[in-house]
């Protein structure tokens, strides 16, 4: 008994070892970035990227906010989140009560229709074409947003939360002459508050952190969000870091702390509500596993 | 007809409601379609889709003849193939590991800690990875000077990016999979832990014979959900990290990354529509074939 409850303490010791070791490996990258920005830019040129810089200076945050480029970045990141997952939510919850009910005939023809465009697409060329030469979206604000409105696989989601609610809730409500609308809003919207929670935060994350559709159909400066304003810096930098030394030292390149404050602006937001929210990505993980 | 229309009045507002959701699908999912015929013509903008000449198979000719199919085609399996086998190994190592810590405070703050970085955009894990391997800069340098071996240039060394890939993915992913896998493991019958630990059986058993094989069904959908995907390069994250770093090409140019390149920096049309078409076509008949698998082991998890 001795012996066993020994080894026991032992594999708790390790277990706790093997996550400290995982978990400093998932956020060290974080804490660099942030110990990188606040550096001076000489530690950084003299000894690297260090945890412990020997200088600070709040220089890169002076930099990057002088110009009006980032404001107007967070502006674009934040217009393009608020309109996409209001709109986007709405329509998905919307559709998925229309497939959830019973006594709608042809909600089945409607899941099909949807869960098509899972599973095959015309490819990338064919729906640049379309969007650019048909729809005229390039460079509109639009091209931000309506691309990837709304997402099959929360609509699914969210159906299969409205098909476990109680049928006979909504039946004795229509009963009593309540219409779709005065249901949807009255009733399976504010008994699915956590399914729709969830679904929020999943596309106010996939539209606060794209910028694929940036990167096909924004040409104009004013309209890139802040991740791509991010990405046009990086690519610079490594396109400049396979050229060799031929830039090395040159006071003209926006410097390396200040592309490291420029990756803290764009995931601080995520960072200071992360706390509150993550429980509610954890729930939404775990419906989607248990309903596949 | 008169079924149909009598369906629509009683559930008009149904209807009414779903439609500009349906809306959406139509204009981005299937009015693209026709586009399709892009990938057997000489496209020029002027003509458009449908006035542009024929050219029949010569644009799949043009990429299947160079070396190009191959290898984009072969990086994008083995990529994702590794990010499947290591992603799945070492998230369900995790889940097992996280749900026999005992103390939930730590749980809960290891499972916080680990699901951090799928927050992180594409372009943010880029310049993590730079952060990282900057030749000039980067930690994994200076710990290489630390331990007294010469730096790499990492940037212009192709053989090491499919394992820096896969360790992307893994810090990205696990802590998702992890929430995925041990929301089985909590749901596993505790009076299953109690009979084997009367029987005698330590920890380490009860592993081994009671979580790992309940845990079997979850991990097939989940690998076959993924291997399904296997066509679809990931995009985002090696472009933000690799981008037109031609060096590198070799080992991490996928499907997707080469098409990209073909329409925006080369300007071609054609060619790339039709490398596009073999991978939708290719990726369906993944689908297809994992569904089949799917619906074979376990009807309830099939897809359709």
């Amino acid at each position: 008994m001795h012996i066993q409850k020994r080894r026991y303490s032992f594999s708790q010791v390790l277990f706790h070892l093997i996550a400290v070791a995982f978990c400093a490996f998932t956020t060290i990258p974080f804490i660099l970035t942030i110990m990188v920005s606040v550096s001076g830019e000489s530690s950084v040129i003299k000894h690297g990227y260090s945890l412990f810089p020997d200088t600070f200076s709040w220089d890169a945050y002076r930099l990057i906010f002088s110009g009006d480029e980032i404001w107007r970045g967070y502006m674009v990141s934040v217009t393009v989140m608020a309109i996409g997952t209001g709109a986007g939510l709405l329509l998905s919850a919307m559709l998925a009560h229309t497939m959830a009910r019973q006594k709608v005939r042809y909600r089945n023809g409607i899941a099909l229709f949807i869960f098509i465009t899972m599973i095959f697409n015309a490819g990338l060329v064919p729906w640049y074409i379309f969007v650019t030469k048909y729809l005229h979206l390039k460079d509109t604000l639009a091209a931000l947003i309506l691309p990837m409105l709304i997402n099959p696989f929360h609509v699914f989601l969210i159906r299969n939360y409205f098909k476990s609610l109680p049928p006979a809730l909504l039946e004795s409500a229509e009963m009593e002459g309540a219409g779709p609308l005065y249901v949807f809003a009255k009733i399976m919207l504010p008994l699915s508050a956590p399914i729709i929670a969830t679904v929020a935060l999943f596309y106010s994350l996939a539209y606060w952190n794209d910028w694929g559709l940036a990167l096909w159909l924004i040409d104009d400066r004013k309209l890139y969000p802040l991740q791509f304003i991010l990405f046009k810096i990086q690519s610079m930098i490594n396109y400049m870091s396979t050229q060799g030394n031929l830039v090395s030292g040159s006071q003209t390149l926006p410097s390396e702390t200040a592309q490291m404050a420029m990756v803290l602006v764009t995931i601080g937001p995520i960072i200071l509500v992360y706390p509150f929210i993550q429980r509610y990505f954890v729930k939404g993980i775990m419906i989607g596993a248990v309903k596949g | 007809m008169k079924g149909m229309f009598k369906e629509l009045r009683s559930n008009g507002w149904y209807y009414l409601m779903a439609l500009p959701g349906l809306l959406y699908f139509l204009v981005f999912c299937y009015l693209p379609l026709p586009g399709i015929l892009i990938a057997f013509k000489d496209y020029n903008f002027k003509d458009g889709i449908f006035g542009s000449p024929w050219a029949g198979l010569q644009n799949f000719a043009f990429y299947f003849h160079g070396d190009y199919a191959w290898r984009t085609t072969f990086n994008t399996l083995f990529i994702n193939a590794n990010y499947i086998v290591f992603g799945t190994v070492i998230a369900v190592g995790f889940a097992i590991l996280l749900n026999e810590i005992r103390k939930s405070f730590f749980r809960r703050t290891y499972q916080s800690l680990m699901f951090l970085p799928y927050f992180f955009s594409a372009v943010v894990v880029g310049n993590f990875v730079y952060l990282m391997f900057s030749s000039k800069y980067g930690l994994v340098n200076q710990l290489r000077d630390l331990l007294r071996l010469a730096p790499v240039d990492w940037y212009s060394a192709p053989g090491y990016w499919v394992a820096i890939l896969v360790g992307v993915y893994v810090w990205k992913n696990t802590g998702y999979a992890v929430i995925l896998y041990l929301a089985t493991i909590v749901g596993i019958d505790d009076e299953l832990y109690e009979a084997a630990a009367l029987d005698g059986a330590n920890r380490w058993q009860s592993i081994r014979h009671i979580t790992l094989p309940l845990l079997v069904p979850t991990i097939t959908i989940v690998t076959l959900l993924a291997v399904g995907k296997i066509f679809y390069g990931d995009f985002q994250t090696i472009y933000s990290i690799v981008g037109d770093n031609g060096l590198l090409y070799e080992t991490t140019d996928v499907i997707d990354t080469y098409v990209f390149r073909a329409v925006k920096n080369v300007g071609d049309i054609s060619m790339p529509a039709a490398v596009g078409l073999y991978q939708s076509v290719c990726g369906f008949l993944f689908v297809l074939g994992c569904n089949w698998a799917v619906k074979k082991i376990n009807n309830d998890n099939a897809l359709f």
